[in-house]
């Protein structure tokens, strides 16, 4: 067995084939029990208007390789996602757009007599600013009058979501992280208010979903032949259509979401951090950025717009909805903005804490933008100096980094309401902390302001 | 003791009925062997139920739609 092969560990559920990477290329095996679905897909024509249209990701088939096991039928190759984020990352208009994809991929499908036999969010990517299927092996055959095996799946996956987000709580997304199979209906219909009982597609799809799912939990009394003619499939496609286009949020109202028309900077400050930012992009040359704190995107621009793969990490979903939003209106390709805590980031969960990873094991970033952030980690959230540093140095090579002193307002605001116990919040203290993992190629102080912006770089990374 | 026969046999015929229900089950809904989903009874029971009800209401706007179109059409003759 070759080293350097390894099974992806989140490729086990389904038998129809499964991921790996051998010699750091990503391959995927198809089986001879899919042969039928596989060709289907291939020769029909479903695949060619897929990725047309850029909604199935692309492969190349490899005819010359040795196959893995003895039931492989093909092996094939996937264009790459250059970054994986997962449902509970997206904002309120990245979940909406990837049901509405998933819905739409169905259509097309059932217009070539294929169906997807699995409507997992974690099988929707964001490449190039849109979402797209990575599961290849999605799609089977339709036959006549069999009823959609993943009904249950996408309304878990998606519509609870969602219709959670809108009429209970935007942060309602993160039980995708507790529940990853989506979030059980009995719970989203306990949750949702009663108004949304009114809302017939609610009423359908998640109260009356959840009562059945719970009376036939143990009762055994079934119709005996359960069929659903495509005609009537198409309908209720098109009805759980309506339900999610239906379903919308506002970004307004959160703690960050006018951040940029309350705080201190001046315009000349403002460019003039833009100007420094741009000198450490072009010295430290990252093909992969990370922006922390990234509010709606007004720095990690600078770096995409650089063709530099940026991912835009904020912890108010209205910001990344803004950010998000102004990426669909701008086509840009290179910018993927998502929600992040920085203070508890995406852990590694699903079965043997391997199926979803963490965020660090999806970096490292060839830079990191850590701006107007320090003292929110320090401060607000009594993080040291020593601390920030060493996660920092893990995320990526290079860090452009602002320190924020406490006499600026922003510090002041944060120490107003609480007693100031850190004495150690100093500029000398920052250096020294963050030289034990960095080494400081540039320090600036941006005028117009007391802060200073930072340009390090890892100590031994080359 | 007459009690107690019934009370095994009624436990003999419901766990026969179980069983047989659960067949009944397995062998109503088979998914194709591709389909590794558990699809959930209760969700496959309302899928049914719902698209029905949609699908007939679609059903219904077609054919209405058509039944307007021949008048309209008729008329402006």
């Amino acid at each position: 067995m070759n080293p350097n092969f390894t099974h992806l560990p989140s490729s086990f559920r389904d038998p129809a084939g499964f991921l790996f990477v051998e010699d750091d290329v990503l391959l995927r095996s198809v089986n001879f029990s899919y042969k039928e679905n596989y060709d289907r897909l291939m020769h029909s024509g479903l695949y060619d208007k897929l990725v047309e249209e850029n909604l199935l990701i692309a492969h190349n088939e490899l005819d010359d390789r040795t196959k893995k096991t003895h039931d492989a039928y093909k092996l094939i190759q996937p264009e790459i996602v250059p970054f994986i984020s997962y449902p509970f990352e997206w904002c309120f208009s990245q979940l909406k757009d990837a049901a509405l994809a998933t819905l739409n991929i169905q259509k097309q499908a059932l217009g070539f007599n294929m169906i997807l036999k699995d409507a997992s969010a974690y099988n929707i990517q964001f490449y190039k600013g849109k979402p797209i299927l990575i599961d290849t092996l999605s799609f089977a055959v339709y036959k006549d009058n069999q009823p959609w095996v993943a009904y249950r799946q996408f309304c878990q996956h998606f519509l609870a979501p969602l219709a959670l987000m809108t009429f209970c709580d935007i942060r309602l997304s993160q039980l995708l992280k507790i529940y990853m199979d989506g979030i059980p209906l009995d719970l989203v219909s306990h949750l949702l208010p009663k108004k949304t009982w009114l809302r017939i597609t609610l009423l359908f799809h998640i109260h009356m979903h959840a009562k059945a799912q719970k009376k036939f939990e143990k009762k055994l009394s079934l119709p005996k032949d359960p069929r659903v003619n495509k005609h009537s499939l198409i309908a209720l496609i098109d009805h759980l259509e309506s339900a999610i286009k239906d379903l919308k949020w506002q970004p307004i109202g959160t703690e960050w979401a006018e951040y940029y028309e309350d705080n201190n900077y001046t315009s000349a400050a403002i460019d003039h951090k833009k100007q420094l930012v741009e000198i450490y992009l072009k010295e430290s040359n990252p093909q992969t950025v990370w922006d922390f704190g990234a509010n709606t995107g007004v720095f990690s621009r600078i770096a995409a717009g650089k063709g530099a793969k940026t991912i835009a990490f904020d912890v108010d979903p209205a910001a990344v909805e803004k950010n998000y939003r102004q990426v669909l209106e701008q086509n840009e390709c290179c910018l993927l903005p998502l929600c992040l805590d920085l203070t508890n980031p995406s852990p590694a969960i699903g079965w043997a804490h391997e199926e979803r990873l963490a965020l660090i094991e999806r970096g490292p970033a060839d830079t990191t933008l850590a701006l107007a952030l320090i003292h929110h980690l320090a401060i607000s959230n009594n993080v040291p100096f020593e601390k920030i540093a060493e996660f920092l140095s893990l995320t990526s090579r290079f860090l452009i980094i602002e320190f924020i002193p406490k006499s600026d307002s922003q510090v002041e605001r944060l120490l107003c309401t609480r007693e100031d116990i850190f004495s150690k919040y100093s500029q000398n203290e920052f250096e020294s902390s963050f030289q034990y993992y960095f080494s400081i190629i540039r320090r600036q102080k941006i005028i117009g302001t007391q802060r200073t912006l930072y340009l390090m770089e890892k100590r031994n990374a080359s | 003791m007459a009690q107690e026969k019934v009370g095994v046999t009624m436990c003999k015929r419901r766990l026969f009925h179980i069983l047989g229900s659960a067949l009944a089950i397995q062998l109503a809904i088979t998914p194709n062997a591709f389909a590794y989903l558990d699809p959930g009874a209760g969700s496959y029971v309302i899928q049914v139920l719902i698209a029905s009800i949609i699908g007939g209401l679609v059903s219904i706007k077609i054919f209405w739609q058509k039944i307007k179109k021949f008048f309209s059409d008729f008329l402006s003759k």
